[in-house]
């Protein structure tokens, strides 16, 4: 087994190249993987196509540093804080290319690029002008029932970063708490940036395999980052820092404010 | 006993839950939460409780304000990925969820995506979350903490989650072969769908609201039954379950 613990500076540099699909795990305000999210924007990569399901912070955040071209999204929002507010600046300027789902349509989008095929079935969708607008979203007949479907192309990421809580330095990930997305993304993706907050010895994992989510030759790189979702929240380790979300949302408001916000928390680390 | 508007509407949601439903709750769904727990509590003890944090059957000590926070993963017997639950919506074992919306029109069809032009929108909302693909299927019940003219409009600029489209049978002539929304539970009534014709049908008033109101504050034309009941208002030991569960408010955010 080859050792992937390095520093998070090298596992982007290395496996986050401009133009890449990128999957971002964690929903909301909950496990992000926001420490790599701010070094992403550090090394101001560029034309990167966002993947997630119901986001919020770190899709928004990399937009406004013009990090992003395209958006591939069920939701996109800050919960009870309100619009994203660089996603809506962007969208509504025509800055960023919308590519609009339900998170019945990400989810299996994902599952489908693990499963190594281009499309998968789903059920729903007709009558929405979500299908309507959609370019990665067809009606299709089932050959089988004569059922009415759409078919759901996989978007087949080039690289998922994943927060999660422990890992060996090989790479065999322990997720403990809501999986939501993580998991399905590390296997659908060509390369796979886990962020941890703990390093455990490899004895460990091999004592409690079944703890093991996701097990080390799906994974590029891991980085030991503690509170590496922050300001999301991290199950049992962490819980989401409300009132820097509000301060993010007050200088979000303008682009200047914004980039006020990226001097304060993302370009001094 | 007083109450708050948040705490009727969480009582008339979960009232919307039968004993062995399987439900499921989305993010930033603060009081159809706290009304799955509510009705698991009281008179649904065997309904199965789905939500954003993956947590099957969650009891937590306090509802977080994420509603996919960690707190609702508290004393939950397994986890689930969303991804699982929508398998079980697919092979139609899934009994309901629960949908939000910025505007809903008298079809009952919801949008959150974009007023105005989709490429170069006026206002760009966060998206539908579930709302495309769970609507074109299921039954769904749509919760408006702001009952108003600018939410319930005629036509949606944009259908994000589908309702009975055009009304009448057009879900079966599309071949949406079932589902659709129930009904609609406001700040001032709770509304359904007449069965033939689709349109939103006024159901109850709420304690101090009068039919006027409600019809003043929608922008089509309601259907208003000759009898209008008031609303069922929230039971003390209900009323007395959301405290406990809820001492931060979080059912008043959608308020404030």
């Amino acid at each position: 087994m080859e050792k992937k613990l390095m520093p998070l500076k090298e596992a982007i540099e290395r496996f986050v190249s401009d133009g890449d699909k990128v999957a971002l795990g964690g929903v909301g305000r909950n496990r992000c993987p926001m420490d790599a999210v701010r070094e992403i924007i550090r090394q101001g990569k560029k034309n990167l196509h966002l993947i997630g399901r119901e986001k919020g912070l770190d899709f928004d955040m990399l937009i406004g540093a013009g990090c992003v071209s395209k958006v591939s999204f069920a939701l996109i929002s800050l919960e009870e804080f309100g619009l994203a507010p660089n996603f809506r600046r962007y969208a509504q300027e025509g800055k960023i290319e919308i590519d609009e789902h339900a998170c019945g349509s990400i989810i299996n989008s994902i599952r489908a690029s693990a499963m190594g095929i281009p499309c998968i079935p789903v059920k729903g969708f007709i009558g929405s002008d979500v299908l309507r607008h959609s370019k990665t979203i067809k009606e299709f007949i089932c050959p089988f029932t004569g059922e009415k479907l759409v078919l759901v192309k996989a978007l087949n990421p080039d690289v998922a970063i994943i927060h999660a809580h422990k890992a060996d330095e090989y790479g065999n990930v322990q997720l403990f708490g809501s999986p939501w997305e993580d998991i399905y993304m590390a296997k659908a993706a060509k390369k796979v940036i886990v962020t941890v907050e703990e390093i455990v010895p490899h004895e460990e994992v091999k004592k409690n395999p079944h703890l093991t989510a996701i097990p080390y030759f799906y994974v590029s790189a891991v980085v030991h980052a503690p509170r590496g979702a922050y300001p999301t929240s991290c199950d049992s380790y962490y819980n989401y820092d409300d009132e820097h979300i509000k301060e993010y949302v007050q200088l979000a408001k303008t682009p200047e404010g914004f980039q006020e916000y990226l001097k304060k928390y993302v370009y001094k680390e | 006993m007083e109450y708050k508007v948040s705490e009727l509407m969480i009582s008339l949601m979960a009232r919307e839950i039968k004993d062995g439903d399987k439900v499921l709750q989305g993010l930033y769904s603060p009081m159809p939460m706290i009304a799955c727990l509510l009705a698991k509590h009281f008179h649904a003890p065997n309904m199965v409780f789905f939500n954003t944090a993956d947590a099957v059957d969650p009891d937590p000590s306090e509802v977080p304000f994420s509603t996919a926070g960690p707190k609702l993963q508290e004393n939950c017997v397994a986890y689930l990925p969303l991804a699982e639950v929508f398998d079980l919506a697919q092979r139609g074992e899934l009994s309901l969820i629960f949908l939000g919306a910025a505007q809903v029109d008298m079809y009952g069809n919801t949008n959150l995506s974009v007023i105005g032009d989709f490429s170069r929108p006026k206002v760009r909302l966060p998206g539908g979350a579930a709302s495309a693909f769970l609507c074109g299927f299921m039954d769904t019940v749509i919760w408006v903490p702001r009952h108003n003219s600018k939410v319930f409009v005629e036509k949606v600029s944009f259908i994000t989650g589908q309702g009975y489209i055009n009304g009448w049978d057009t879900r079966e002539r599309l071949g949406i072969p079932k589902g659709g929304p129930r009904k609609v539970i406001t700040n001032l009534c709770v509304m359904d769908f007449e069965p033939k014709t689709k349109k939103m049908r006024l159901v109850s008033v709420h304690p101090g609201v009068t039919v006027d109101d409600v019809v003043n504050n929608t922008g089509f034309d309601l259907i208003i039954p000759d009898e209008v009941p008031t609303t069922e208002p929230p039971t003390k030991e209900e009323l007395e379950f959301i405290r406990s569960i809820d001492p931060n408010n979080v059912r008043e955010l959608e308020f404030k």
